[in-house]
């Protein structure tokens, strides 16, 4: 048994794992093995692991999503609210139903939008559903929806379609659908990622009053975000074992004891106000024509006829067209960096789109290498833009990274140039190992990275980066830093987009704030 | 024999009530094309088939070899259109003009399984969202310069490359899902209640119940009359 796992609760824990072995069934080497967790009734528990160490298996085990006998073989045992489970990986394993699981221990997974049904019109409605299916009757299911939104702060957003949530309210509604059957514990999954600072600050006094009520809480993350200084245990999960455990000052005392990889969003936080000097000074511009430049651009989305039928009766009168942009100029000039910022949903995705032509602005005009874009094909201007969106999931379609690198290269440039940029952009985000690897079978880190690489590989001239820093784990962040300084050398004029004010100050020579659809100097 | 209703004026008056209906509601914007793009080559077809070649043609109006306009031929496919039209526009109507969370309570609180209840209504969800994943990747492959044109064979060379990310994209996705909705009980076997309050009227009932009836007495004229 692992003698890492030293977690001893005080009294009864209210879920517990013995992890002796746990293979996928696809897998060759073990995703886990020799790991014990426990988790005391109403404890705050942080399972810290960088990218691919394991962490949303170990949460997926816990919660009972990732049954084992159905995905993979599990040697060890399970253990909930004192019944304990063992598995040896044969045929006379216990079963977990999932159903009963779940009103135990809730799970949020990473992408908090996979939980919601899709048939549910409503956020109140979407609450009630894991409600509805054990029967229970109509007042109580008000009052524990009325009840749960009120934990959530999501009171004022009960009538509201679930797909039209920010990223934020999106992520406590997940939270909610897995806590509303008042289970013991919660898991939760990369809970901070893409979140901006008011979102996580939501999200803090939630767990707050979660473990106020004498819920447990496990957070599984690749940062050390400040609300998890509060945890009573961290855990340090490295490739599928736990590598040390204790009280948060343990490790962060300890030099050595958080692989690098993990960052310290506590840390940055901190130190933040004091940038980089060498990246704060102002660059010598060129004195030709800005790579990138926006005049007077603004934009509103168009209505959308198809979901009016819905709303029909929730939004009475004409549906304004509201303006996402409003006049903005910004000129780009080759070797700068210019970093954007602003909340979750103020246009900054919006502002990007406009770049390449995917949107045309309502009025204004957009100009790369000094000729406006209007009328051109985004695959002809793609040629001068690279633009990495924020969900890799969209960006990655190829068999192969290698072959998802070399996606397009063909028509910039002669075959064997194309080899070598591929491979050098490959090398660039440190996953020349994994050439031949299925780009979905990557971590997530290591996905953000891949769709980096796309974009470096075309060597453009105008780099838009859509949220870089999301997903990313303390080496890719480097690794990031890296690229980004390089191609701004090399001549590309790169804007990036971030809610992270930390990395915008150390990244970008020159820093925007996107306010009301306006663009302002921060 | 093949629908129960072999009468012009039956099939007219229900396709003419559907496109009242979808006009009352403002559903016929969307009604109306969809209904165009199915009726249109099927009918097309129809006329040229039956038109042509009714081997039951007597009164024949015009002839070219085997190929001969008959009155016979000719009424009976209008008289097959004008029944299709009546399906086509009755079922586009329903799905156009449909509530999903309506109907999904509905069916749980009259026991239609849970699970029944939710293929149904994530089948009717379906087409919008694979539309937006769709939309998204190409935006992608766009980016990364695949020119995509207004040409047929740009955008079917552009659907290919689209397809496989597509359809994995899909398959991750519903992987996610389903383990979610297992951990919501989806899967329970009990009974089961629902949050929303479908309006039910004594009006609504009443409807349901002629319809019922009708479509009940119908049947056991067809049944008698064949028989006869």
């Amino acid at each position: 048994m692992a003698s890492a796992g030293r977690a001893v609760p005080l009294d009864s824990p209210v879920l517990a794992a013995g992890i002796r072995n746990f293979t996928f069934h696809d897998g060759h080497a073990p995703a886990l093995h020799d790991l014990a967790v426990s988790v005391a009734p109403g404890s705050f528990t942080a399972i810290l692991g960088a990218s691919g160490s394991g962490k949303s298996t170990l949460g997926r085990l816990l919660s009972g999503w990732l049954a084992p006998g159905g995905h993979g073989r599990l040697a060890g045992f399970l253990e909930l609210a004192g019944t304990r489970l063992d598995f040896d990986g044969g045929t006379g394993d216990p079963r977990i139903d999932p159903a009963q699981w779940g009103r135990q221990v809730g799970f949020v997974p990473q992408d908090p939008a996979g939980v919601l049904s899709t048939v549910r019109a409503t956020v109140a409605e979407e609450l009630a559903f894991g409600l509805e299916n054990t029967g229970m009757d109509r007042a109580g299911m008000k009052a524990a929806v009325e009840r749960t939104a009120a934990l959530l702060g999501l009171a004022g957003q009960l009538d509201q379609d679930p797909a039209r949530l920010s990223g934020g309210q999106l992520r406590r509604l997940a939270i909610g659908c897995a806590i509303i059957p008042g289970p013991p514990v919660l898991v939760m999954d990369e809970p901070f990622a893409s979140l901006d600072a008011a979102g996580a600050n939501e999200l803090a006094v939630l767990v707050r009053d979660l473990l106020k009520q004498g819920t447990a809480v496990v957070v599984l993350s690749q940062a050390v975000d400040p609300l998890l200084l509060e945890a009573g245990t961290w855990l340090v999960l490295a490739d599928g074992t736990l590598t040390s455990g204790g009280p948060p000052a343990a490790p962060r005392s300890g030099s050595g004891l958080l692989p690098p990889a993990i960052r310290r969003l506590d840390l940055e936080t901190a130190s933040s106000p004091a940038p980089r000097p060498s990246s704060r000074r102002a660059v010598e511009l060129p004195a030709g024509p800005a790579a990138l430049e926006l005049r007077r651009v603004s934009f509103g989305y168009p209505e959308v006829p198809e979901r009016r039928r819905r709303r029909r009766r929730q939004e009475p009168g004409p549906d304004r067209r509201a303006m996402v942009l409003q006049d903005i100029n910004l000129s780009v000039h080759p070797g700068e960096i210019v970093a954007v910022t602003g909340p979750n949903g103020a246009g900054k995705s919006t502002l990007l789109r406009h770049f390449n032509g995917l949107l045309r602005p309502t009025a204004g005009t957009v100009l790369v290498r000094g000729g406006d874009i209007a009328g051109a094909p985004v695959g002809k201007t793609a040629a001068s833009v690279g633009l990495l969106f924020q969900q890799p999931r969209d960006q990655l379609f190829e068999r192969t990274v290698l072959r998802e690198v070399g996606f397009g290269l063909d028509r910039l440039f002669s075959p064997a140039m194309a080899a070598d940029y591929a491979a050098a952009a490959l090398e660039a985000v440190g996953l020349a190992g994994t050439a031949q690897e299925h780009p979905a079978e990557l971590p997530a880190s290591a996905q953000r990275l891949l769709a980096l690489a796309t974009v470096l590989a075309r060597r453009p001239a105008v780099l838009a980066l859509d949220e870089p820093t999301v997903a990313l784990d303390g080496d890719g962040l480097a690794l990031l830093d890296t690229a980004v300084r390089s191609a701004a050398e090399a001549g590309a004029a790169v804007v990036l987009v971030t809610h992270e004010l930390g990395y915008a100050r150390a990244a970008a020579h020159r820093i925007l704030a996107l306010d009301g659809g306006r663009l302002v100097p921060a | 024999m093949t629908t129960a209703a072999a009468s012009w004026v039956l099939s007219g008056t229900v396709a003419a009530a559907c496109l009242g209906l979808s006009l009352a509601t403002g559903a016929a914007r969307r009604v109306v094309p969809a209904a165009a793009a199915v009726l249109v080559p099927l009918g097309l077809s129809l006329l040229v088939l039956h038109g042509l070649f009714f081997p039951e043609g007597r009164t024949v109006l015009a002839e070219w070899g085997p190929a001969r306009i008959t009155a016979e031929g000719l009424q009976f496919a209008v008289q097959r259109i004008l029944q299709l039209a009546a399906v086509v526009l009755a079922l586009l109507l329903f799905s156009f003009s449909v509530s999903v969370p309506d109907l999904v309570a509905a069916l749980s609180t009259r026991g239609v399984q849970g699970r029944f209840a939710f293929v149904l209504a994530s089948t009717l969800t379906l087409l919008p969202a694979i539309a937006g994943r769709a939309r998204r990747i190409r935006e992608a492959q766009e980016s990364r310069g695949l020119v995509i044109t207004r040409g047929l064979l740009s955008r079917v060379a552009a659907f290919r490359l689209q397809a496989v990310p597509l359809v994995l994209s899909l398959i991750e996705d519903a992987g996610t899902r389903a383990a979610a909705l297992e951990a919501r009980g989806l899967g329970n076997p009990g009974p089961r209640t629902t949050y929303r309050e479908v309006p039910d009227s004594t009006a609504q009932r009443a409807v349901r119940a002629v319809l019922v009836v009708a479509a009940l007495a119908a049947l056991i004229l067809r049944v008698v009359q064949s028989g006869a």
